[in-house]
């Protein structure tokens, strides 16, 4: 079992025929995501790495009716029709890979799928993996059976090179990981920590958690809610960057896009309010590993 | 990217936001002269700064003859608030004020939507107001009007769509002794994501570290500029006091780093961060401006394990970089990903033919790890 992903998962990419898409579509086979088809405008009738192009979801969707998952690449202005349209088209999951989208944009699509119970994960996503089972998106490059192997922690980041560099360093220390999300680094989350918690604490394969979380934003403290609530009641590390960044004034952003100095809502602060919910705070991040190891 | 008040007032007006009349002046200008013009004995004088309590700071002084408009102005030019560079000072009418209250539209995280703020106790900090004389609305993003019963809420909406802000404030809303309600404050942050449907926005240079940007800061911004912009991000540089200079890639690795670096006891020269999949070019230009800071003690190249980044393209471009410069400092550098054979192979070659003292690391050492391994180099 895991989460997001299993063996019935069955992928769209939105933009397949772009450079990014192409390459996703790729790194997808290989590692035996079952993905189906694409969809361009435009490009209907082509292939990319043997699969049938479409020029909309909808067409799509008549020749494969049972798509679970739209992974999207495209550029930032076109994305917010894009995840309107496989939103239209009844995708359960929308991995939305695009970065830098307008946050105007992010919310509009986000209030439409959430009235149809549709997740997003993302924006600004790399994607996310089930070790062993399949990946939607790049998670993991080339070096994916290296830094991923089936085990028991479940792997939470904002960050896309973080998420392959804790899962390397749980690897290395003997551990594995039931499935590894990036849930993008932008100030508005389809889908949260929080969210994921849920999931992780219904997955029997989940023995713990990690977390790869940064100052700014309201995102840690949802957790420290959901463990006061005992809505997550499994091992918790959490690792919070940005120690250094009241070196900056207030309302800066250093980092991601949802990384603005903010008070209240620091690195310390959130440090803080995390330990004393209970969780295991990592003073650096290769320390997530050490403080996971007894509960694996 | 924050706007100064001037510029938020410039768009108010725009959407039928009443302001203070007023004007900016800028260092070097005849300020009584422009005082004078204006014609308006009781005014307020205001530091233009992009954030900031300018009140409690000595950013707002008042003022009622020419002569004390030109003193004050020119203090205020010398007078950062908070840290924070003074671009502009606005002279205004003052106000005749019955009463002072708070709004504002901004996106809430927990709903992921925007929420109005409003309060009849403005005028102050509102995280100092009690909730209960608060009162917030949650609004849904697809919706044109928002029909409350609050001056400008209507107007403040519409400029929060069409402009692409991330915040729009008005504290002080004024009520004038006649009735009629003035936004005596503008605060507004602009999506700087929107860009391409904003070709208006021509804004001034501006930083928040408390002076002027940098020659290097306004260089490297160019780097992503125009049709480069979307081939990954090689643009962001923030210039730092310390003598380490820094190239990291990835968001999360970048403050993860930064945070190893400073616990190694090492200061930073710079804030740098590349990302995506930038090419040779664009990473080229990046080292060179990051390394043509004088003064430098030691260099750090530090990402985590890539998923899609090329390694060989991206150190092709510091390589570039390093070829030229040649820097006689230690220099350690510690990735991984696709390509990274490739990659370590042009830095090893590089270090040859160029004498450098560097030390290579792939994902086998951790990155804090290397943050060590630097600050021992450098202190030897």
């Amino acid at each position: 079992m895991s989460i997001l992903i299993d063996h019935n998962t069955k992928v769209l990419i939105q933009g397949m025929t772009g450079k990014e898409g192409a390459k996703a579509a790729k790194a997808m086979l290989e590692y035996g995501t079952k993905v189906l088809c694409g969809v361009t405008p435009g490009k209907g009738g082509q292939e990319v790495e043997g699969k049938p192009i479409f020029n909309s979801l909808k067409e799509a969707n008549a020749q494969f009716p049972d798509i679970t998952t739209s992974a999207i690449y495209v550029p930032p202005f076109a994305a917010k029709a894009a995840v309107l349209e496989a939103i239209e088209n009844n995708i359960p999951t929308i991995n939305v890979i695009v970065e830098r989208i307008p946050i105007r944009d992010t919310a509009y699509f986000l209030a439409t799928a959430r009235e149809k119970n549709i997740r997003v994960i993302g924006p600004s996503s790399l994607g996310y993996i089930a070790p062993g089972i399949g990946r939607i998106g790049v998670v993991g490059g080339p070096l994916v059976q290296e830094i991923f192997q089936p085990g028991s922690i479940g792997v939470i980041s904002r960050s896309g090179g973080m998420t392959n560099e804790l899962s390397w360093q749980i690897c290395k220390a003997g551990m594995g990981q039931s499935a590894a999300v990036h849930v993008g680094g932008d100030l508005l989350m389809g889908t949260t920590y929080g969210d994921l918690l849920k999931l992780f604490q219904e997955d029997a394969q989940t023995k713990a958690v990690v977390i790869f979380g940064e100052h700014g934003g309201w995102y840690e403290f949802e957790v420290v809610e959901m463990i006061k609530n005992k809505q997550f009641t499994k091992p918790l590390a959490v690792y919070v960057g940005g120690k250094f960044a009241h070196l900056f004034p207030e309302g800066m952003t250093v980092g991601h896009a949802g990384a603005i100095v903010e008070r209240g809502q620091s690195a310390e602060e959130k440090d803080r309010a995390l330990a004393d919910a209970g969780v295991m705070v990592a003073a650096r991040y290769e320390d997530l590993v050490t403080l996971i190891q007894p509960f694996a | 990217m924050n706007l100064y008040e001037f510029e938020g007032k410039q768009l108010f007006e725009r959407y039928g936001i009443a302001v203070p009349r007023g004007c900016v002046v800028r260092r070097g200008y005849d300020v009584a002269h422009e005082y004078q013009e204006l014609g308006i004995k009781n005014v307020v004088v205001k530091s233009q700064v992009l954030s900031g309590k300018r009140g409690k700071n000595n950013g707002i002084k008042f003022c009622s003859s020419a002569d004390d408009v030109a003193r004050v102005a020119a203090e205020l030019f010398n007078s950062p608030v908070r840290g924070q560079y003074v671009a502009a000072v606005r002279i205004e009418e003052k106000l005749e004020i019955a009463k002072e209250l708070y709004l504002s539209i901004t996106y809430d995280t927990s709903t992921k939507q925007p929420v109005l703020v409003y309060s009849v106790r403005g005028g102050m900090d509102i995280e100092e107001v009690s909730e209960s004389e608060i009162q917030k609305y949650m609004l849904d993003v697809r919706q044109e009007k928002i029909s409350l019963n609050i001056p400008y809420a209507e107007e403040l909406w519409r400029c929060f769509l069409q402009e692409d802000a991330r915040l729009v404030e008005i504290n002080p809303l004024v009520q004038a002794a006649d009735g009629k309600y003035v936004a005596a404050d503008a605060k507004i942050a602009i999506d700087e994501d929107a860009g391409f449907r904003h070709k208006e926005w021509t804004f001034e240079p501006r930083t928040m570290m408390g002076r002027l940007p940098t020659e290097r800061e306004e260089m490297v911004k160019a780097i992503d500029a125009g049709e480069a912009y979307y081939r990954g991000t090689a643009g962001k540089y923030i210039e730092m006091d310390g003598d380490i200079a820094i190239l990291f890639s990835g968001g999360g690795a970048s403050i993860a780093n930064m945070d190893a670096l400073i616990k190694a006891g090492l200061k930073p020269a710079n804030y740098t961060e590349y990302s995506g999949n930038p090419t040779r070019e664009k990473v080229y230009a990046l080292a060179k401006i990051v390394l043509s800071k004088p003064g430098l003690k030691g260099l750090w190249i530090c990402g985590g394990v890539a998923n899609f980044t090329n390694i060989e393209e991206t150190f092709h471009g510091i390589v570039d970089a390093l070829d030229e410069i040649k820097p006689t400092y230690p220099i350690v550098v510690r990735r991984a990903g696709p390509y990274e054979a490739e990659g370590m192979e042009l830095m090893r070659s590089c270090a040859e033919r160029n004498n450098l003292r560097i030390k290579l690391f792939g994902k086998e050492e951790s990155m804090s790890d290397t943050a060590r391994v630097l600050a021992e180099m450098v202190k030897n």
